[in-house]
């Protein structure tokens, strides 16, 4: 793509004021840069990249649809890629390897008169992939691939006629019952569908333990562990004079230290 | 000079001795018998109140050792029983009151620290939800730069929006009274006036607050948390955008206030429960289980967010 033509440029922000601003300075710091399409989210950007083949993408971090970091990972290698955000302390940090370039909100026009400079030198040359520096970002921002694996945080149940999220930390315990499994919090009990045996997969296993087939007790919630009269471990739960039993394949759970 | 000074000194404390001691002595021997009265009275009280909380079972233990000693080598057993006799009579008959009593004052100088402790942990976890985004900061900055080139008049109410904004979310900035209604909606209005400009045609905001319910006492900045949670992770995220509205109305003589948007909606894996976490832990200390942070899916989609706290008129 690179040419003797006139370079061109595509500026993809959500905010219109804040594309009006690039551009417009731009023009004042680049005449001969055309700017050749302007996208409202990442989706749109990587559209305009991909059918206008522009040389260059000025990109806002934080976008509907689809970030800035996804985005360029999509268009990566077939465009020169400036970042624009308005505060983001990990993208500086990364950026300072000096891989591609980046600008902040408001873009100063001598900020930008040197990131002009060095988009010349660099249109000489084929656009940089970025493959480590834009799987470093996204990792740090939290959208990439190598996060760890998420929990369930809430849950959604039926309380009367209103549909309810309840965060896990207020949760006792939640108990299989007939074609539901009750969920059940200090203050009031709610239905869910989900059957334990899908729930246990997707709840924090150091946050809530199953002891039972039809059982699972969030561990903070245990106020102690009796013994009736056959032997069997009886859970005690903070906030319910409810009595959990502990069935025999899950005994080692409350085993003596 | 030192000796001077001394000197003077060393006489007037003589003269106001011999002043004590040479007129009536009877002075002297009402004061000790007054201090031997307040040091009986004291005794005895001592002992009252370790009779009052003193368990059975060691009185009896006690008048059981002071029989044997008291009766048993200085042969004074009538006495020593009779004593014993009172102890029980005056345990039986106002022990319990005094032991109340004892415990009452325990529990207040308790309950002090506890709500000291209180106070102190609400003003710790209010400052931490005060705390300004510097995303929304700098980017509305960046939407004021644009605005002076391309609109000054906006640009103007737009600063005024931010001032406005700022001087009510600084905690610093506030006076010391209990916070209004009113005054969180003031703040949230400035702020959604703000992402109005910015977000244009993908916000939509109302405010259906009644302005009778505006002197209604309300916790500070946690209408502010749900509004933001609402535009951060319900409507920005939208290519959309959407609605966003602030409703307030007494329930069963409760309070409660809404914040509800069209956006996204909750994802049951996000982990955007920090500033909700920290409203509920706040409402916890301030209420004691008497206020509740309710999340709910509407049905047409999108998150509403509900705080329901006790109705309480704010002093004027």
């Amino acid at each position: 793509m690179p040419s003797t033509a006139a370079p061109t440029a595509v500026v993809a922000d959500d905010e219109r004021l804040m594309r009006e601003q690039i551009v417009g300075r731009l023009r004042e710091a680049w005449p001969e840069l055309s700017i050749v399409g302007e996208a409202v989210n990442g989706r749109e950007a990587v559209a305009l990249v991909r059918s206008l083949e522009p040389d260059i993408a000025f990109l806002d971090i934080s976008m509907p649809e689809m970030d800035g970091i996804q985005a360029a990972q999509a268009v990566a290698g077939q465009v020169h890629v400036v970042f624009v955000t308005a505060h983001d302390e990990y993208a500086i940090k990364a950026f300072e390897q000096g891989a591609v370039d980046y600008l902040l909100k408001p873009t100063e026009p001598g900020r930008l008169a040197i990131t002009c400079e060095r988009l010349r030198e660099r249109l000489k040359g084929a656009p940089d992939p970025m493959n480590e520096l834009l799987a470093q970002l996204s990792q740090r921002l939290g959208g990439g691939t190598l996060k760890p694996r998420e929990y369930m945080r809430w849950v959604q149940a039926s309380v009367g006629t209103t549909i309810r999220m309840i965060p896990t930390s207020d949760i006792l315990f939640f108990r299989a019952e007939d074609k539901y499994t009750r969920v059940q919090t200090t203050g009031f009990e709610a239905l869910i569908r989900k059957p334990i045996k899908e729930l246990i997969d997707e709840l924090d296993p150091s946050e809530f333990w199953q002891i039972h087939r039809a059982t699972v007790v969030r561990v903070d919630a245990i106020e102690q562990v009796s013994r009736n009269f056959r032997g069997q471990q009886i859970v005690h739960v903070k906030g319910s004079p409810e009595r959990l039993e502990v069935s025999r394949t899950f005994n080692h759970l409350f085993k003596q230290m | 000079m030192s000796t001077d000074q001394q000197n003077p000194r060393g006489s007037n404390a003589a003269g106001r001795g011999q002043g004590a001691g040479a007129p009536p002595r009877s002075t002297t021997t009402q004061e000790a018998l007054r201090e031997i009265r307040s040091g009986v009275s004291a005794m005895w009280w001592g002992f009252f109140d370790w009779l009052a909380v003193v368990s059975w079972k060691i009185l009896i233990l006690v008048s059981f050792l002071s029989l044997i000693l008291v009766g048993g080598v200085f042969h004074y057993p009538t006495l020593v029983f009779a004593l014993i006799i009172a102890s029980c009579i005056v345990k039986a008959v106002a022990g319990a009151k005094r032991k109340a009593e004892v415990t009452a004052t325990e529990a207040t100088k308790r309950a002090d620290t506890e709500q000291l402790e209180r106070t102190v942990l609400e003003a710790r976890m209010e400052a931490l939800q005060a705390q300004i985004e510097p995303h929304f900061l700098f980017n509305t900055l960046a939407s004021i730069d644009q605005l002076i080139l391309t609109d000054p008049p906006r640009a103007s109410r737009m600063q005024q929006s931010l001032i406005r904004y700022l001087r009510s979310a600084m905690p610093q900035m506030r006076d010391g009274k209990r916070p209004t209604l009113g005054q969180q909606v003031d703040l949230c209005s400035a702020f959604l006036e703000i992402m109005a400009v910015r977000m244009e045609g993908r916000l939509q905001a109302v405010v259906k607050v009644p302005d009778g319910l505006k002197s209604a006492v309300f916790p500070s900045m946690m209408l502010q948390t749900l509004v933001e949670n609402a535009i951060k992770h319900g409507l920005e995220p939208k290519a959309e955008g959407g609605r966003l509205e602030i409703g307030a109305e007494i329930v069963d003589g409760r309070l409660a206030v809404h914040v509800l948007d069209t956006g996204l909606g909750f994802a049951p894996k996000s982990d955007a429960g920090v500033g909700l976490a920290n409203i509920r832990e706040r409402l916890k200390v301030l209420y004691n289980g008497r206020a509740e942070l309710i999340i709910s899916v509407p049905a047409e989609g999108g998150t509403c967010a509900t705080i329901n706290v006790p109705y309480e008129i704010a002093a004027a």
